[in-house]
């Protein structure tokens, strides 16, 4: 595929957003290997979060094919102003809710994202959207398990899965900030933009947090969280990044 | 430590086989000679069971404290293909442990018991995992050379006579030996990089090989006690031996990326086939494994902590009307 | 007290010097014995066990428990409790199994038999005629 410049900056800006989101959530969940609530939960827990970070690198490659740099290098030398991540995939692990819930909201957006993907113009992505589906799905039923039995388990699960919802919502709806380039991205038929997404993720989640005894806030109370994907991030990102490029940054062009 | 077994010299021997009854001992015990497996609902000795369940569950509670120093480097891994193997090792780790507690299980001791003990102190686990791993060159020392001390002892208890235990060991050997791969992997990387790198690794080399001496537990004394776990294949070789064996096949690898060992007096004696080396300290074994290691301490709040964060997710799924089963096999 | 471990140094570390025993009995839920299929086609080969509040949490963790690092087509899980084994100590019933050779290929033999009456009825061997042929062909 050709692109002018300007859908070169589509493509570009489309690709780190994507990639950006699965690498620090990713590396979030990394977090909980080894210190999960059960064992069997702990090894799928960190599947969950390889596979992210593994769908990041294959994103990145992409972007190196189309002139950026390596994905070692974009992943671990950019600072937090070059990231254009949500702020949703920033935050700290919290407690077990917490990252439940906030994988069960990503989950579901990638799950509609990638259906999207899989009939995008650019062809490398579509291959990759094609061949996470199984990946992804399998996430959605992680989630979707997990929060339908604590959402109705007991009084406390109940309230802390509640309590994880109310925090996460307007952070997840800030995911579909929408591209300045969302115009270009139709035209090229690569992408029909987050408005697209968002509708069909409303649609798509609400039967589930139904049966899991969950609300969301009302329409009238929503207020996404944007800014990360034109650079503008929480005060975690930063720290984040010292911590994921320490080792690599004492010699980027050591070989590890 | 771990697979290693405990031997109480001051209990006599005749006390550990009271009220035994003998036909189904030698019955037992002919099984085992003819080197068939003892399954979990087959009749065997107090003795046989008390030690094959602290033997297990401290190899267990091993996997899952070793996780945590190797663990602590995840988010630090330098590059996507280090950062991923890191996760997969630990999870394979975490793994380890989930298939070690169901055979102890298979024994008649429940996990949330075994989990207690190692909380509060009374089971043991590797001593190795009670010093910190300071540097990404640790994480590099511990997975190939920590690893390959465990395999060694892993691939030699496979042969043991306790069936579930032994297929637990065959799965968990299958999986150590990307571990293995990984870690002197990642040791060649740094020994034949930068010399940062090098200095990285041969620092943390330097620093882990009193624990890697360690690592298969201080020389035994045969006893009677030995000689009949021995005999039960429940004991399958002296720490001594699977010294021997690790000091064999990993010295000359070490040596070959031309990087030193702290212990001038390593060489192995081409007349004897042994290897020579200054007995380590095992007055700070001991002082480590009663609680006086630098993370001891620090191991077991972590342990805690992700217990105790856990419960909410435990307890509220816990049904009123199930019921405590023990795995078949 | 600073630790080697960023994560937890992120955390606030109980004192854990109360003795207190922090799982309560049972809390680990029950068994589920998991059966693993390598390929369609294959049978399903027990693997081991996952701990488990429910079978469909049984499965979606027996995924990774046991199909993370194989080849999987297709995963079972049954609750401990409900499989039925025999019992050890009829092991013994088992024992005269591999006596009954009738019941193995291996144990047929005719060929002598057969060669006798041929030879007594003057029906050439197959085998023979092929050999002189070819020893025939070769000179």
């Amino acid at each position: 595929m050709k692109f002018d410049e300007q859908q070169l900056k589509a493509v570009k800006e489309f690709l780190y957003k994507i990639a950006d989101d699965q690498l620090i959530i990713g590396h979030r969940n990394s977090e909980w290997t080894g210190l999960g609530p059960i064992l069997e939960e702990d090894i799928a827990f960190s599947s969950i979060a390889q596979d992210k970070l593994g769908q990041s690198m294959h994103i990145y490659e992409i972007l190196y094919s189309l002139g950026e740099k390596d994905p070692d290098t974009i992943a671990f030398t950019r600072e937090a102003k070059d990231f254009k991540c949500s702020h949703f995939v920033e935050y700290m692990i919290g407690e077990y809710d917490f990252s439940l819930m906030r994988n069960f909201l990503f989950s579901h957006s990638e799950l509609i994202r990638f259906e999207m993907l899989a009939e995008s113009s650019l062809e490398p992505l579509a291959n990759l959207a094609k061949k996470y589906k199984g990946e992804i799905k399998y996430h959605v039923m992680h989630s979707d398990l997990w929060v339908k039995q604590l959402g109705k388990a007991n009084e406390e699960s109940h309230a802390r899965m509640q309590s994880a919802l109310n925090e996460c919502f307007n952070l997840a709806l800030g995911i579909f900030e929408e591209s300045e380039f969302a115009e270009d991205l139709k035209e090229m038929k690569i992408f029909d933009g987050e408005k697209f997404l968002r509708d069909k993720w409303l649609e798509q989640i609400m039967p589930v947090l139904e049966k899991a005894s969950l609300e969301t806030p009302p329409q009238s109370n929503w207020s996404p969280v944007y800014g990360g994907r034109k650079g503008e991030h929480t005060e975690y990102l930063q720290p984040l990044l010292d911590e994921m490029g320490a080792v690599f940054r004492l010699d980027p062009k050591a070989e590890w | 430590m771990y697979g290693t077994t405990f031997v109480d010299k001051n209990k006599p021997v005749k006390n550990i086989l009271e009220g035994e009854d003998p036909e189904k001992l030698a019955e037992f015990e002919a099984r085992i000679t003819r080197g068939e497996k003892i399954e979990p609902k087959d009749w065997m000795p107090r003795e046989y069971r008390r030690q094959l369940i602290r033997m297990i569950e401290q190899h267990a509670h091993s996997e899952i404290i070793g996780a945590l120093p190797e663990g602590t480097w995840i988010t630090r891994a330098p590059g996507f293909r280090r950062k991923l193997a890191l996760m997969a090792k630990v999870q394979d780790e975490v793994g380890h442990g989930q298939l070690l507690y169901s055979a102890a299980e298979t024994l008649g001791k429940s996990r949330e018991a075994m989990i207690n003990d190692l909380i509060n102190g009374k089971s043991k686990y590797s001593n190795v995992f009670n010093y910190p791993a300071m540097t990404w060159g640790d994480t590099a020392i511990i997975a190939w050379l920590i690893d390959a001390g465990a395999i060694i002892n892993q691939v030699t208890n496979a042969k043991g006579s306790y069936g579930p235990y032994c297929r637990a060991l065959e799965r968990i050997c299958s999986e150590e030996s990307f571990h293995l791969k990984y870690g002197h992997d990642n040791v060649v990387y740094l020994a034949t990089g930068t010399p940062k790198q090098r200095e990285l690794v041969q620092d943390a080399l330097n620093r882990w090989w009193t624990p890697i001496m360690h690592f298969h537990g201080p020389p035994d004394k045969i006893s009677a006690h030995t000689e009949i776990l021995m005999k039960w294949k429940v004991k399958m070789a002296s720490n001594d031996d699977m010294r021997q064996q690790f000091l064999n096949e990993y010295v000359p690898k070490i040596w070959d990326l031309g990087l030193t060992i702290p212990d001038p007096k390593l060489r192995k004696n081409e007349e004897t086939g042994k290897w020579e080396y200054t007995e380590p300290d095992w007055d700070e074994f001991k002082r480590v494994i009663n609680g006086e290691g630098p993370c001891n301490k620090e191991r077991l709040q972590v342990r805690r902590w992700a217990e105790e964060r856990g419960a909410w997710v435990r307890r509220a799924l816990k049904k009123a009307e199930q019921k405590y089963s023990i795995p078949l096999a | 007290m600073k630790s080697f471990d960023p994560r937890v140094n992120r955390m606030e570390l109980p004192s854990n010097d109360d003795g207190k025993e922090v799982l309560e009995s049972e809390e680990n839920w029950e068994t589920y014995e998991v059966f693993h299929q390598k390929k369609r086609g294959d049978q399903h080969i027990h693997v081991g066990i996952v701990h488990a509040a429910n079978p469909e949490m049984a499965l979606i963790l027996a995924k990774e428990s046991f199909g993370r690092r194989r080849q999987t087509a297709n995963i079972w899980v049954v609750k401990s409790s409900l499989v039925y084994p025999t019992d050890y100590e009829n092991q013994d019933m088992f024992e005269t199994t591999p006596e009954k050779t009738y019941r193995e290929a291996s144990d047929y033999y005719c060929m002598d038999r057969i060669r006798k009456y041929q030879k007594e009825h003057g029906i050439s061997d197959r085998k023979d005629e092929r050999r002189k042929n070819k020893e025939a062909e070769e000179k």
